[in-house]
């Protein structure tokens, strides 16, 4: 084992970067369209229980099953992996800023209009802010899940550690199959751990001390 | 797997004390609704309900439509017989309801336990493992099992199992701890014993959390099966697996609208059981 | 059971309140000598060594600063605190004797909001102590039954209905049944009537009385409202923390004499005002009132009433119980009495305070109020006029009583440490 990290080290820490980056790249990509589409349905109030159902069928629908779906659509390769994991990213962060942002007490938006604060002010300096910790929980979740869905995703050839995983499977009976499938698993959950560390960190530096809970 | 958020709430506890000093006028909106009567059943549940089941049935006829019509070659015709695909589903459902009976058999004891005495204490240890175990992808567990175990149908239950334990275990402890702890002291305040408020008062009370708990574990296990055809344990992931490495759209639809359909069949009944499993009256 | 005579001492007081005299026990005393609580990792104990009687068949009222021990002290009788040392005896039987289970079923416990069950019906939840005692069903459904017209609630219709189906009050009111379900001799109650709203709280309170009137049983209850103190105890107790007894004496002597500036703070400043609650409805006079039976001729009653000033009838259904209160003008229209029957009608029990009775005089557009006495049957009306007479009066016998007397009662009453009623 220290033999088959010590060749290949400088694969292993690339293809783990590859592995954060992808997931990175997701979420953020999922955070900005949920936020998006959380305000949306907080002003439209009609839109509520669409999201929860499509939130509910989305989580419930298998990963596998979505990169068959996604396959005829986008070939191999990253484009697939990318759609993927935006697809499961969006759901908890959606769900998260739906609540948070309905849990924003209705008198603090009306005295932040009553000072003259415009709708994309009340937004953006007081409704986002207060919903910040929700989102930010549902952001975590987020980046847990895609880890798992982006190493799924290498089976149809997109980037990162899951590609170690398959190539364990695939050359199952060889001396580096369990090698490999190691590397892989335990790499996976060291990016997932120090992900969540940094996404806590951020959580530190971005919720205000007002509202933060412990 | 992509039901990896875990749900451990049940949507807005409806808990509204009247204490309205018009003594008469108490609630008694009790509609002939069926078994669902005294129930507090929201608009949304009830959309739940029926429009995923509805959904399912088109599409699925959908599929029937379209496989009695099309032209198939012969390696899609082979993959795709009615005898085939009828092997895999019963593959992938004896995967789930075993893994999800297994499940809730170590779950359910597990999680009362670590709610009781001095066992407590280790409750958030135990979640906080578990809760770490879910960091690892799916995948990869299962083919370590593999590699470690070899394949086959008990391979792949070990690894859905294992992944499975998590929300029905998360949930039966959040479950019980959220009951009211007022109640619990009245139920030894009249002198209930310690097992007979566990039997009488704390379990009928968790039930919805832990039903909860067990759908989310469902919908996990129904999905991650469909990995096992990779350790040669069958299931309607095959379809799709054969699909991607021929590169036959035909076959990668099939198996993933399949796999997709009986996910959803089966979160529907999760949702059943959970409303059937309710006590009245809460 | 313990036989009246052994433990009625006599009650200079006794007969300003309800007359009592025959009345059944069914309760037995509680004693508890030197009980102290400590709990581990605190420097002062939550219960200092408390010891006091409660008789059977009284009313004691436990009251204090949040934080003072009186629901440690509660909680103790029934061993859902272990006390750390000391001894408590149920009708000179210890506590301790018998598993804590099993003594607690014979123990009634009711809890503020009811505490219902959810998940079981109203009678479920008054069934559990009886199942756990493995009655009959039958003996169970009686006894359902007979608790829910106790309580004034109609079994046929609250019986299956579960308790979010309930209003707070009629909650409660099962919380009630199911702490006397067993027939327990003595009731354990924790700020029973703290989670509804006044008018509720003063309805409940009345018909608490009423019950207890009728069993005797023994009750101690915990409360933080002085007046509710007042208007229910036979006797309360004041503790300051660490379950200290500051005074145990019955509500009459603690507002007329306070032991010490501890209770003359805690009862506090227009106790005068506080006697309010001690005085009850039926001692009012209660003033004469045109009355008339759903279909009387109308006219005749429009011209009883002119003659003697009213401007209204009270209309009475074939029980005598008042069904409504109209105008004149409205009967003038009519030919034969036709009221429907007001709901909101409000009407006042006799064993009301008179602080609620000006409560209720307050809310009521006739700035009067129907006295009504068991089974709910008409006895008259009292206005602000009969209250404030009462209120003279009594000055003024407590003027000439404190001139003659005044002085010996209150040095008799004063800094017992050991409370002995």
């Amino acid at each position: 084992m220290d033999d088959f990290i010590a060749e290949r080290r400088r694969q292993i820490a690339f293809d783990m970067l590859q592995h954060a980056n992808l997931v990175f790249q997701c979420v953020l990509v999922a955070t900005i369209v949920a936020i998006a589409l959380a305000v949306l349905i907080n002003r439209f109030k009609v839109l509520e229980p669409v999201a929860n159902a499509v939130s509910a069928v989305g989580l419930t629908l298998p990963s596998f099953a979505l990169v068959g779906l996604l396959l005829p659509l986008s070939g191999l390769g990253t484009t697939t992996a990318f759609l993927c994991v935006v697809f499961y990213a969006v759901l908890p962060v959606l769900r998260n800023a739906v609540v948070g942002l309905a849990g924003v007490d209705q008198t603090l938006l009306e005295s932040a209009r009553g000072m003259g604060m415009g709708p994309v002010g009340v937004l953006l300096k007081v409704q986002i802010p207060l919903a910040w910790p929700v989102i930010l929980a549902g952001v975590r979740t987020s980046m847990q899940m895609s880890m798992g869905i982006a190493a799924i995703a290498a089976y149809v050839l997109g980037p990162g550690l899951g590609s170690y995983i398959w190539t364990g499977l695939v050359q199952t009976g060889g001396a580096n199959a369990l090698n490999y499938a190691v590397v892989g698993t335990v790499g996976i959950v060291i990016v997932a751990l120090v992900a969540d560390l940094l996404l806590l960190a951020l959580g530190r530096l971005t919720i205000s001390k007002g509202v933060r809970v412990a | 797997m992509s039901a990896e958020t875990l749900e451990t709430t049940t949507g807005p506890p409806d808990h509204e004390r009247r204490t309205s000093p018009d003594e008469e006028s108490a609630p008694a909106d009790r509609g002939a609704r069926g078994w669902l009567a005294r129930k507090s059943v929201s608009r949304e549940t009830v959309a739940m309900l029926v429009v995923p089941p509805v959904l399912v049935a088109l599409a699925f006829i959908g599929f029937l439509v379209w496989r009695q019509t099309a032209e198939l070659d012969s390696v899609e015709a082979n993959q795709l017989k009615w005898s085939t695909l009828s092997r895999l589903l019963v593959d992938h459902l004896q995967l789930t309801v075993v893994a999800a009976v297994i499940v809730v058999a170590v779950s359910l004891p597990l999680g009362i336990a670590l709610t009781r005495g001095r066992v407590k204490r280790a409750a958030p240890l135990v979640v906080g493992i578990a809760n770490a175990g879910q960091a690892a992808p799916s995948v990869g567990l299962i083919v370590l099992l593999f590699l470690w175990l070899g394949g086959g149908f008990w391979t792949a239950i070990i690894g859905l199992s294992l992944y499975g334990i998590l929300p029905v275990l998360r949930n039966t402890i959040t479950g019980i701890q959220a009951v009211d702890p007022t109640l619990v002291e009245a139920a030894r305040g009249v002198g209930m014993t310690s097992t007979e408020t566990l039997r009488k008062i704390e379990l009928p009370l968790a039930v919805p959390v832990i039903m909860a708990g067990i759908r989310t574990s469902l919908v996990l296990i129904a999905g991650t099966a469909s990995l096992a055809c990779f350790i040669d344990a069958g299931g309607l992931g095959e379809v799709l697996q054969t699909g991607i490495s021929l590169f036959r759209f035909s076959l990668m639809i099939t198996g993933a609208l399949l796999i997709a359909l009986l996910a959803l069949l089966i979160e529907w009944i999760g949702r059943l059981l959970e409303l059937a499993y309710r006590p009245k009256g809460v | 059971m313990t036989d009246q005579d052994t433990h009625t001492t006599p009650q200079p007081h006794d007969d300003a309140r309800d007359d009592r005299d025959g009345r059944r026990i069914s309760g037995v005393d509680i004693e508890l000598r030197d009980v102290v609580k400590k709990y581990p990792g605190q420097k002062a104990p939550a219960v200092q060594s408390l010891s006091l009687t409660v008789p059977a068949g009284e009313v004691v009222m436990f009251i204090g600063p949040s934080g003072c021990g009186k629901t440690t002290s509660l909680k103790m009788i029934n061993r859902l605190i272990e006390p750390t040392s000391g001894t408590i005896t149920i009708g000179g039987e210890d506590v301790r004797g018998r598993d804590a289970d099993e003594l607690r079923r014979t123990i009634g416990y009711v809890i503020q909001g009811g505490s219902l069950f959810p998940h079981m019906t109203v009678a479920d939840n008054i069934a559990v102590v009886p199942k756990l005692l493995k009655w009959s069903k039958q003996e169970i459904a009686a006894r359902t039954e007979e608790l829910l017209d106790l309580v004034g609630l109609d079994p046929a219709r609250y019986r299956d209905r579960y308790p979010r189906e309930l209003s707070g009050g009629q909650q409660q009111r099962v919380g009630v049944a199911r702490g006397l379900a067993a027939d327990p001799p003595v009731v354990l109650m924790d700020e029973p009537f703290g989670a509804v709203d006044p008018i509720t709280r003063q309805r409940l309170q009345d018909e608490m009385l009423g019950i207890q009137r009728e069993l005797g049983k023994t009750i101690v209850c915990v409360t933080h409202d002085i007046d509710e103190a007042i208007k229910l105890g036979d006797r309360i107790l004041i503790f300051s923390e660490g379950a200290h007894i500051e005074q145990y004496d019955t509500p009459e002597n603690i507002l007329a004499a306070p032991a010490n500036d501890f209770v003359a703070d805690f009862v506090g400043a227009g106790s005068t005002l506080k006697q309010l609650s001690l005085s009850r409805v039926n001692e009012l006079r209660m003033g004469e009132w045109t009355t008339a039976r759903q279909g009387d001729d109308a006219a005749d009653a429009v011209r009883r009433a002119e003659a003697a000033r009213q401007d209204c009838v009270v209309v009475l259904d074939e029980r005598g119980r008042p069904v409504a209160w109209p105008w004149l003008r409205t009967l003038r229209r009519q030919q034969r009495i036709d009221v429907p029957r007001r709901d909101e009608l409000v009407t006042l029990d006799r064993r009301a305070t008179l602080n609620d009775a000006l409560d209720t005089m307050l809310s009521s557009s006739h700035a009067a109020a129907i006295v009504t006495g068991d089974k709910d049957e008409y006895l008259g009306v009292v206005d602000f006029e009969s209250v404030t007479q009462h209120i003279r009066a009594q000055e003024a016998a407590a003027a000439e009583a404190t001139e003659a007397g005044g002085a010996t009662e209150a040095g008799e009453a004063a800094g017992t440490g050991e409370a002995r009623p």
